[in-house]
């Protein structure tokens, strides 16, 4: 096969195996959907629904039907990506309506802050270089402060910040800052740049990036063929950066579900209208499409980039191709 | 003096895990009335010789609410590090030593699992059910339990070849003796400790987190140090101690137990080369 | 008689280990000239790596002490590699101790070598899929050889070079192994592209770690007689180094014989081919060993 061939056809069994990831990872919740007790539609609606509402709601969740059968109503609505209705948050507007920007400024902020991980990453690896005793005083600390869950970073934080920002106001009769006091609502992008902080500085990402990293960039330098390539006076920069792009890349995409769990909490405090606060808040009302459109979306996001990266690793290393060819 | 940082190390979390687990014990058999605890005469004090912690803004002493707090992630904590962990081996041990058509579907269910955004999940879940905690912790370990596998089923595959193992066959022990005693118990133990104490900590982290948030987790008057922490919003700078207190207990458990179960898990692994 | 290509002299190298210090090569002198091949025998642990491996700055860890002279006649004049490597002791002495850690090491000694490496000499070792990057083609690293030693082609005629040096180390259907990754060749395939990618760059000394290790008896013969094709011309030099003393006595005009970091007996290939001259003891156990008559012993 050529080298053009096999790939598509690699790409194709990795969408195939992706959707079928997809369509799994729905049943699963929708089986947890329709694991409530008692009845599944009093379960998911809020008090003093009308019953046109609950019937249409039943409808479209499949509820009056077996648990496959509905499951089949639902899922043939929501892959075209009708979640139905907002009931409470954002009601006549549709889910996608309300969901949809809300899930860019989450994948920007997410995105955003595991590159800014990854790049602090490498940079304290290549700092540090080999572990060392000398070093695990550092290593240690920074251990500690970043195991903390995003929500505690996040709450200390913003008191510092609070604290500080009334302290400088007061002593220097500067105006409030509109973001000013965290948390309330504001259009600043300010608390969007605290937030990604907090999440690079949280739930311990920054210190597991960086030993994956660490341990990778180590590995590479390490190896033979790079001690041959100094050898004969060639230069071991393209060899380290080929070798060392899947490793980097992975690390970046294997961590996307924790900061996807982190920012849901992150943009709460910080109040930021992404997709992590309004499943919150639609989790609160109980605007239960909103919910389950959100979940699918947020189980989605996570398919694609694995999807993504195992394309673009197949493109650098070969050896995948060969072994799954 | 060249200090070892590891054993160093050791000795601190090994402490902290100790002292957060005799105090969960404790925790479960001292009473506690929330009602009977507040006190507007007190409210919000600084520490002093009668509140070690000072109090919060309903009066209530701090350090008791902190201890009372680890009734809510103490024992579903460990529930769900067991969960994760048994079912995880299990679950590890079969994909690495099996093939055919029931391995594979095991490999598939639990990339499934694996998918899942586990947060948005339980948010997902509490929407539904409104679950106890004990329940969420359940899920939780159920979730881990596709970490955990792999975890063990790379061990067992890379095992499976080695001479020793080869040996055991030969002298007719069964393959369940060779992979639950051998493989898993004696050989995976470090990989499930580091596990255990990391979903241990997730727990907390949950547990917490719902909590603060308010509609789920543990609601007021009862203590959690999740909704300890949540105060700060009501007390808008007033006082530090009373969210202050929980959030440090917090970050320093979670550092505790993943620090010690890493480290437990590296001189187990030194320890069987 | 012309000066000789190199010339190491009353090489020490140490380590510190947990068990103190391990002095591993202890006092080797070994000169190689111009286009000779110069055999190293000797068993697992004898230094004759170290030996080596210290000519081309590749000293792995963190060597205690460092001392001696390796004289090379470099295009750039005379050069003593040990003399050029800055003494890193407070107090200077005439030994030059590297206490530090690795990455200055490695650091000082890459800064040091660098002029030196390719353009007088490279090497080949044993494993030769690990020798070579899994993800870059093996015309691509061919390439990299050939555009060194000849900065004025351009890319066609570099790669039109790399496939010729394909061709002649006896491989197949050069094209088609310039377009594969190291992992679609077999062991001795990609020793042959190793040893192409060495040669390629056109070293004055070619050095040879154990480039037979972990291949095929078969392939084995193969290759030793790919170097002695490759050799012929007497442009550069070799040093190989091997435990497999038939093969040392096929390639080597002159045998140095290395035991527990020093050197036991130096003499001529034909020499001990053929029985002639006074043997030392170890040197006759390995020629008995081998089945090969073994002459006086000393």
């Amino acid at each position: 096969m050529s080298g053009a061939a096999s790939f598509l056809a690699l790409a194709g069994r990795r969408i195939a195996a992706s959707l079928l990831l997809l369509v799994g990872a729905s049943f699963l919740i929708y089986f947890t959907i329709r694991s409530a007790p008692g009845d599944a539609v009093d379960a998911i609606t809020p008090m003093g629904t009308p019953p046109e509402i609950k019937e249409k709601l039943a409808a479209e969740f499949g509820l009056d039907q077996g648990v496959l059968g509905g499951y089949g109503v639902w899922l043939s609505r929501s892959a075209t990506g009708d979640f139905g209705e907002s009931l409470v948050f954002a009601p006549g507007q549709t889910v996608m309506e309300v969901a949809g920007p809300a899930f860019e400024k989450t994948l920007l902020l997410s995105g955003g802050a595991l590159f800014a991980t990854v790049v602090l990453s490498i940079l304290l690896a290549l700092f540090l270089g080999e572990p060392s005793a000398r070093q695990q005083g550092l290593t240690g600390a920074l251990y500690f402060i970043t195991s903390a869950p995003g929500f505690v970073s996040a709450v200390v934080f913003s008191a510092a910040v609070n604290a500080g920002v009334q302290r400088f106001v007061e002593q220097a009769g500067h105006e409030t800052p509109a973001w000013y006091p965290i948390p309330i609502y504001s259009d600043s992008i300010v608390p969007y740049f605290f937030a990604g902080f907090v999440l690079v500085m949280g739930d311990g990402l920054l210190m597991d990036t960086f030993n994956a990293v660490r341990a990778e960039i180590l590995g590479v330098r390490g190896a033979q063929f790079i001690a041959a390539v100094r050898a004969r006076g060639a230069s071991v920069t393209p060899h380290l950066w080929l070798n060392l792009a899947i490793p980097i890349f992975s690390a970046f995409v294997s961590r996307l579900p924790v900061v996807l769990g982190g920012v849901v909490i992150v943009e709460y405090v910080f109040t930021l209208d992404g997709a992590g606060y309004l499943l919150l808040e639609a989790s609160k009302q109980r605007d239960f499409p909103v919910v389950v459109g959100l979940s699918v979306l947020f189980t989605l996001a996570v398919i694609v980039v694995g999807l993504l990266s195992d394309v673009a690793r197949s493109v650098i290393d070969q050896r995948e191709v060969a072994r799954d060819g | 003096m060249t200090v070892k940082w590891s054993d160093l190390g050791l000795r601190l979390s090994g402490a902290v895990v100790v002292a957060v687990m005799v105090v969960g014990l404790v925790a479960l058999v001292i009473p506690y009335d929330p009602a009977d605890a507040v006190s507007y005469d007190t409210l919000l004090n600084p520490p002093s010789a009668a509140h070690w912690l000072g109090t919060d803004g309903q009066g209530r002493d701090v350090l008791m609410r902190l201890v009372k707090g680890t009734e809510a992630f103490f024992l579903p904590g460990l529930m769900g590090g067991l969960i994760a962990v048994v079912l995880g081996g299990l679950a590890g041990a079969y994909t690495g030593y099996a093939a055919g058509p029931l391995r594979s579907a095991l490999v598939g269910l639990l990339q499934l699992v694996d998918t899942l955004p586990r947060l948005v999940f339980i948010i997902l879940l509490c929407t539904i059910r409104n679950p106890s905690i004990p329940l969420i912790a359940v899920v939780a370990g159920l979730l881990f339990v596709p970490t955990v596998a792999t975890v063990v089923r790379r061990k067992v595959e890379a095992l499976a070849s080695e001479d020793y193992i080869l040996a055991h066959i030969a002298h007719g022990f069964t393959p369940a003796r060779i992979l639950l005693h051998h493989i898993l118990w004696l050989q995976c133990w470090p990989l499930l400790v580091r596990q255990a104490a990391f979903v241990f900590g997730y727990v907390l982290f949950v547990e917490t987190g719902l909590s603060y948030l308010g509609d789920y987790g543990v609601q007021e008057p009862d203590p959690s140090w999740g909704n300890m922490v949540a105060q700060v919003k009501d007390l808008a700078g007033a006082g530090a101690w009373p969210w202050l207190a929980p959030a440090v207990a917090i970050v320093v458990t979670i550092a505790s137990f993943l620090a010690f179960g890493n480290l437990v898990a590296r001189k187990g692994e030194e320890a069987l080369r | 008689m012309t000066a000789p290509l190199l010339s190491i002299e009353d090489l020490i190298i140490e380590f510190d280990t947990q068990q103190g210090r391990r002095r591993v090569v202890d006092g080797v002198s070994f000169s190689v000239g111009q286009g000779e091949v110069l055999g190293i025998l000797g068993e697992s642990g004898s230094g004759k790596t170290l030996s080596t491996l210290s000519i081309l700055g590749l000293v792995p860890g963190r060597p205690g002490v460092v001392s001696g002279h390796i004289r090379a006649h470099t295009d750039a004049g005379e050069v003593d590699f040990l003399a050029e490597l800055p003494s890193v002791v407070a107090g200077g002495t005439a030994e030059r101790a590297y206490q530090k850690d690795d990455r200055r090491w490695q650091r000082i000694v890459q800064r040091t070598m660098k002029p030196y490496w390719g353009q007088f000499a490279t090497a080949v070792f044993q494993n030769p899929k690990q020798s070579l990057d899994p993800l870059m083609t093996i015309g691509r690293q061919l390439d990299e050889s050939v555009a060194l030693a000849n900065p004025s082609l351009d890319r066609a005629a570099v790669r039109a070079r790399s496939v010729d040096w394909l061709r002649r180390v006896q491989l197949h259907a050069p094209e088609r192994v310039a377009a594969s990754y190291a992992h679609e060749l077999s062991g001795g395939m990609c020793q042959r592209a190793m040893i192409a990618v060495a040669l390629a760059r056109e070293p004055r000394l070619l050095i040879a770690d154990e480039p037979t290790t972990g291949l095929d008896t078969t392939v084995r013969a193969e290759i030793v007689g790919l170097f002695k094709a490759l050799l012929r011309d007497r442009r550069r030099a070799m040093l190989y180094i091997s435990h497999d003393i038939r093969e040392v006595l096929f390639l080597a005009d002159r045998v140095i014989v290395m035991r527990h970091g020093k050197v036991l007996e130096e003499t001529s290939a034909d020499d001990l081919r053929h029985g002639r001259g006074r043997r030392h003891p170890y040197t006759a156990s390995l020629l008995e060993a081998a089945d090969l008559p073994v002459g006086e012993a000393a």
